[in-house]
């Protein structure tokens, strides 16, 4: 461990130093508002930190780590959007007597675990980093003790995340046993001597991935998706959906290009599979719900089936593709997430269509950003969604993945449906205005403010996509 | 300077996001303001865009700003890039001046309408798409305006969609011109399929060498984008459209189906001058709609008793003079045309916006009348842009550019003397209804009371277009006395110039032009004669309702015709085949997804055992797939 | 195939598992008594009557300590390991040590000042914390 690799790792110890320092504030000083600012602080010098991270001449924390622009990247992109779910959870939780300040250290521990992921190279790191991110959530998604949907929620979360991890460790055993490594680099360079299809590494790579598809929430580990959502309040579902997501999305990413598992035809066979079956199976789910966050649940495997297409597809366009739909994907779920966090009174999430009609009439503004996240999330052209399928397609296509391409079109077409019944409810008139007692002013400005900044930012990919996907085609992953 | 260029566009859609937004917290006045200062500014932006390009014009008279690459496709590169050359510049132009000059006039006609905010939110939305429109250099961005502003109108003619009528009006408008569209549109295809690109410069530098002259694509991709041009400008056979458009709010006949959008169809095909010129026989197909609608358009115009429709039909009409101009190769005769009516027109709609508004909202010709005396303004202002639309001799701008055009046919090779006449006779028809018009509504006996007089603004923005139009025809003066080519000279450096002048012509010409005088004067001589003193042969005419001018009256019967072999055959057939296998197709994917949806339900039941079985089972189904492999 | 052929007793195992494990269930089932009585569901002390409920509450204060107890008893394990090779990981094996201990004291301090190590809070009991009402059986949802 020499001052480089320090310097390396500077976003991650200055995440961890945050949340301990929240912790000591804490102690001393009792504010949700003050832990908050300590938070966004935090993340914001983390944030700050990343071009000197990336200056620093290493390129790997051996065996742990790797330092690579890409996974500078994933990082930056978690660090950003974490700090929206701060300001999300700092005026969702005012609305509640309890202790709130709590919330902040869970939050950055959470990122730890997160932004570990995306640099990890290792099945120690790789499994750290999980359940690092994991064990806050448990306690994020129950964090409204006083709502029993919130306790049911995190108790499922946690059972089922045990089980799964159960899963994902007893993979890397088997890979251990076979290879006797457990090291991203080692495992493929020993991966090009030894036939893929022994049995060990497969069985091996396949109980892994039910460990990682269970936290992507793909058909078939896909059920819980839904209850944690609608049970955990709304900003820990923002982050759960979206930072959770893109750290274990990105370690995978690394795992499976590293030694080119998706090549392999049986793996690329089960993905494919996965791939088409959460598409349609999310999209069905999603079709008549009601709930605004389960909806939101059920499209999410159907948009990690979308990403999957890319993932398979791979190449050089595939891995770009697949960046691109997380961020721009995340974008949207956020402002989504954030209009619930908004117009949610203390008592219960606002997450029922119903609470939505005639949204327009009594607050247009918000309306209106939260009809161009769904458009975007619907993929309607000149939203940032719209760019990102279009990627994840043409990503499809140099593949020559057809079939998967326009099961991905077809696909799209039911999500219309879903998303515009939303759309609909708001722009329909209705009697009685619901939600009065939402957010109070000063913390309406703020959040309304960061909503419309990723509104802004959705529409701004969908006009000038190339400003993101410049920096997105110049990272480099070290393997 | 010219890294501006993207702030023209641009502002009319800043205009429309913060009217949009901010509806209800703006007062009327702040609204006016702002949607008229963006168009301003835009104005003011392009005329020193103008004012650039003569004093210290760009390398090959064309300046090309890429915003940015919206698409990096394989092969396909969708650029968000501006041109700006003469064509352009002039098209830009009179958008943004006419655009703000009926901005202003509408600050003051609308007022008291509740949506006042939204009238000019759509405005605002209609100026940014046409400029897009215009100077737009790739189809995408170009079809992007195209059917931007044709959303515009939509919502523009359904603007007090309360009555269903004008909801109707605003449909029809919308269906035709997507005929239109489509046939814009698979030219487009075609384009791209043949050429590669969506480029339009590359198209038109690409074109001759690809296609022979007189190859049967480039008569193929003419017609798709005549069209299109045919559905947008109203010409025969979609012109159905307009008359009916005509439910919209004056200020919106006035800038969108008088001065700007149907010109887009006129912009397109001077814009495509270099794919038409390789196809001969698509000219002619040009000129010959042109002619046709010129005539039959005019006829109409003569017995209508609506004032707006009757602007509305003389729209189509000059229009038709646009096309024959553009059919005979006389790009800069269509141009000059389009910017000579342009301001006409909207003087024209504006003037009847206000007479409609001072006799409580009464638009029947028939019963006006005598407003000469009482509204001294509009009396003037109407009778200068009605001279320039008759194109009275010498002191109207309408006289240079029809003159031009008539010119232009006559000594083109592929005009001639056939065209000229029938150009001749369209002339005299528009003499003779512009005059009519005049005479019903402003002299003879008062029918209505007057109950509103215009106010300051309209006043001022009636006669700023009344000077205009009268004195504007001077940058563009005939040959044969002052040979002053301004426009033809400043279009040359983008658009081929006019027909070749084979020297030698000059009696040829005086002739032409003292016909040409002689008939409109006599027209409007014999209107004046025959309305002015209550001769028998009036009372024959307005008395004795022929089945002729009945024809006429409903547009050649064209409503009814297309009604009958088209409307209703679609209607009836879809009624009897309601349940056809296309119909079985969708009901049983929607039923497929509602038993999906409701047997997958069942799989989400809540309870955590089950979950845990199924991530089991998914894992041991996933490990038997792999290992059995 | 000829993994299938090298693996036969992990299969042979497998099958004897659910055999075994099936075997027993379906026993059971058969060979079992089943009656229903007024007393069959009580529970079953030893022939004496329960009295009151199985579900006996008890502070949590137990439970705290033995976490607390857990956490800081830990630290023990690290530093032995680290204390057995002193001399090898010089003054790094010491600062990282001390990082460790911080982190430690940090979560001391906040749980000194949490009042967690009082056994009698100083305030009166937090009002709001209410006991969470788990729902033992959920609702069927879609």
């Amino acid at each position: 461990m020499n001052p480089a690799d320090l310097q390396a790792l500077l976003p991650i110890l200055i995440v961890a130093g945050g949340a301990l320092l929240v912790m000591l504030v804490l102690s001393f000083k009792r504010s949700q508002t003050l832990s908050s600012l300590l938070t966004l602080l935090s993340l914001a010098a983390a944030l700050a930190s990343i071009p000197m991270a990336m200056s620093a001449d290493a390129d790997r924390i051996a065996p742990l780590l790797v330092i690579d622009s890409f996974g500078f990247f994933y990082q930056g992109l978690m660090l950003i959007l974490t700090m929206v779910v701060t300001i999300f959870a700092h005026s969702y939780l005012e609305k509640f007597r309890m202790e709130r300040g709590e919330f902040y250290i869970l939050l950055l521990l959470s990122l730890v675990g997160a932004i570990a992921l995306a640099q990890a190279s290792h099945f120690v790191s790789l499994f750290l980093g999980i359940e690092l991110l994991s064990v806050s959530l448990y306690i994020m998604v129950g964090y409204i003790f006083t709502r029993a949907k919130a306790i049911e929620a995190a108790v499922k979360y946690l059972f089922l995340a045990a089980v799964t991890s159960a899963f994902l460790l007893f993979g890397m055993a088997l890979i251990y046993a076979r290879l006797g490594s457990m090291d991203f680099i080692t495992i493929a360079h020993l991966l090009r001597e030894h036939p893929l299809d022994d049995p060990y590494l497969l069985a091996g790579s396949v109980l892994m991935f039910v460990g990682i598809g269970f936290k992507l929430s793909v058909v078939p580990f896909h059920q819980w998706t839904p209850d944690i959502y609608q049970g955990a309040p709304a900003p820990v579902t923002g982050y759960l959906a979206t930072v959770s997501k893109i750290a274990v999305m990105a370690v995978t990413l690394r795992f499976f290009y590293s030694m080119d598992l998706h090549q392999q035809p049986g793996i690329a066979a089960a993905l494919t599979l996965i791939a088409a079956a959460s598409m349609l199976v999310g999209n069905l789910l999603a079709l008549f719900q009601d709930n605004v966050k389960r909806l939101l649940a059920y499209s999410s495997i159907a948009h990690i089936g979308y990403i999957l297409v890319a993932f398979i597809a791979g190449g050089e366009r595939g891995p770009e593709a697949v960046t691109f739909y997380l961020s721009i994907y995340s974008l949207a779920l956020l402002a989504a997430f954030g209009v619930i966090a908004y117009l949610s009174p203390s008592d219960r999430d606002s997450d029922t269509i119903d609470h939505y009609r005639g949204l327009f009439w009594s607050r247009p503004w918000i309306a209106v950003a939260f009809s161009i996240a769904l458009f975007s999330l619907i993929g309607l052209p000149l939203t940032a969604g719209f760019m990102g399928k279009l990627f994840l397609v043409s990503a499809g296509i140099q593949a020559e993945e057809w079939l998967l391409v326009i099961w991905l079109a077809a696909n799209s077409a039911i999500g219309l449906y879903y998303y515009l019944r939303i759309v609909i409810a708001m722009y329909q008139t209705s009697d009685d205005p619901q939600s009065e007692d939402s957010t109070a002013p000063p913390f309406a400005l703020i959040i309304g403010t960061v909503i419309g900044l990723l509104v802004l930012s959705i529409v701004w990919f969908g006009l000038h996509p190339e400003s993101l996907n410049l920096w997105i085609r110049a990272l480099s992953t070290q393997p | 300077m010219y890294d501006l260029l993207w702030l023209i566009p641009a502002l009319p859609f800043v205009g429309f996001l913060i009217l949009t937004l901010a509806a209800r917290s703006l007062s009327q006045r702040v609204a006016a303001v702002i949607a008229c200062g963006t168009v301003g500014v835009s104005a003011v932006l392009t005329l020193g865009m103008i004012a650039g390009f003569l004093w210290n014009p760009p390398a090959d008279y064309a300046h090309t700003v890429t915003l940015w690459q919206w698409m990096p496709l394989n092969s396909l590169e969708i650029a968000f890039n501006l041109r700006i050359d003469a064509l352009s510049l002039v098209m830009a132009s009179v958008i943004t001046v006419v655009g703000f000059l009926i901005h202003l006039y509408s600050s003051e006609y609308m007022q008291g309408d509740e949506a006042y905010t939204r009238f000019f939110a759509y405005l605002n939305l209609f100026v940014g798409f046409m400029l897009i429109l215009v100077m737009a250099d790739n189809f995408a961005l170009l079809l992007l305006g195209w059917e931007g502003v044709g959303l515009c109108s939509y919502l523009l003619i359904g603007f007090w969609y309360q009555k269903p009528e004008n909801g109707f009006a605003a449909r029809k408008a919308f269906v035709v011109t997507r005929i239109g569209d489509v046939s814009l549109l698979v030219a487009v295809f075609l384009i791209f399929s043949e050429l590669g690109t969506l480029q339009l410069s590359e198209v038109l530098a690409l074109a001759p060498d690809r296609w022979a002259e007189g190859s049967t694509t480039a008569w193929v991709v003419s017609l798709l984008l005549l069209g299109g041009a045919v559905g947008k400008s109203a010409q025969l056979p979609l012109q159905t459209w307009l008359p009916d458009a005509m439910a919209g709010p004056t200020p919106v006949s006035a800038l969108i189906h008088a001065a700007t959008m149907v010109t887009a169809g006129v912009y397109l095909i001077a814009r495509m001058h270099g794919i038409f010129e390789l196809s001969p026989s698509a000219m002619t197909v040009v000129a010959l709609v042109g002619t046709v609608t010129l005539l039959t358009a005019g006829c109409a115009a003569l017995v209508q008793s609506d004032i707006k429709r009757v602007l509305a039909y003389s729209t189509i009409s000059q229009l038709g003079y646009m096309f024959l101009a553009l059919g005979v190769g006389a790009w800069a005769g269509a141009l000059f045309h389009f910017m000579t009516h342009a301001w006409f027109k909207a003087l024209l709609f504006l003037a009847a916006g206000s007479v409609i508004a001072a006799l409580h909202h009464e638009q029947n010709i028939h019963r006006m009348g005598g407003l000469r005396k009482r509204l001294p303004v509009l009396f003037w202002t109407f009778v200068a842009g009605a001279a320039c639309l008759a194109a009275l001799p010498l002191v109207t701008s309408g006289f240079y550019s029809k003159e031009k055009i008539l010119w232009d046919v006559w000594i083109s090779p592929l005009g001639g003397p056939w065209f000229w006449s029938a150009a001749i006779l369209g002339a005299l028809i528009t003499a003779l209804y512009s005059t009519r018009l005049i005479m019903l509504v402003f002299f003879g006996e008062a029918k209505t009371e007057v109950s509103h007089r215009p106010g300051k603004r309209s006043s001022f923005v009636l006669i700023v277009l009344a000077v205009w139009s009268l004195i504007g025809g001077g940058i563009e003066v005939p040959h044969n006395f002052g040979h002053l080519t301004l426009l033809s000279n400043f279009l040359e450096t983008a658009i081929p110039a006019s027909v070749e002048l084979p020297p030698g012509l000059d009696l040829q010409l005086w002739i032409l032009l003292l016909v040409a005088s002689a008939i409109v004067t006599g027209g409007v001589l014999a209107t004046v004669w025959l309305y002015g003193s209550g001769s028998p042969l009036r009372q024959k005419i307005s008395d004795r309702t022929s089945g002729l001018q009945r024809f006429w009256l409903g547009g050649w019967g064209f409503d009814t015709a297309y009604d009958r072999l088209l409307v209703q055959p679609i209607v009836w057939l879809s009624q009897i085949n309601r349940r056809d296998g296309v119909d079985g197709l969708c009901r049983v994917a929607v039923s497929l997804g509602r038993t999906g949806h409701f047997l997958l339900s069942t799989t989400q039941q809540g309870r955590l055992r089950r979950y845990a079985i199924g991530i089991s089972a998914g894992a041991l189904a996933l490990l038997i797939l792999m290992l059995l492999q | 195939m000829n993994a299938a052929i090298e693996y036969w007793p992990f299969g042979v195992y497998v099958g004897a598992v659910v055999v075994v494990i099936a075997g027993k269930l379906l026993a059971s089932h058969f060979l079992g008594e089943r009656h229903r009585e007024r007393v069959t569901g009580e529970a079953y002390e030893s022939g004496i009557l329960p009295t009151g409920t199985g579900r006996l509450r008890f502070s949590i204060k137990f439970f705290l300590i033995a976490i607390l107890f857990v956490i800081f008893d830990l630290e023990l394990v690290f530093i032995f390991a680290w204390a057995v090779a002193i001399h090898e990981l010089g003054w790094p094996g010491f600062w990282g040590l001390m990082v460790f201990m911080g982190i430690l004291t940090v979560g001391l301090i906040y749980e000194w000042r949490m009042g967690s190590l009082d056994w009698i809070p100083r305030r009166p009991a937090n009002k709001r914390s209410r006991p969470s009402t788990l729902s033992s059986k959920p609702e069927p949802t879609r």
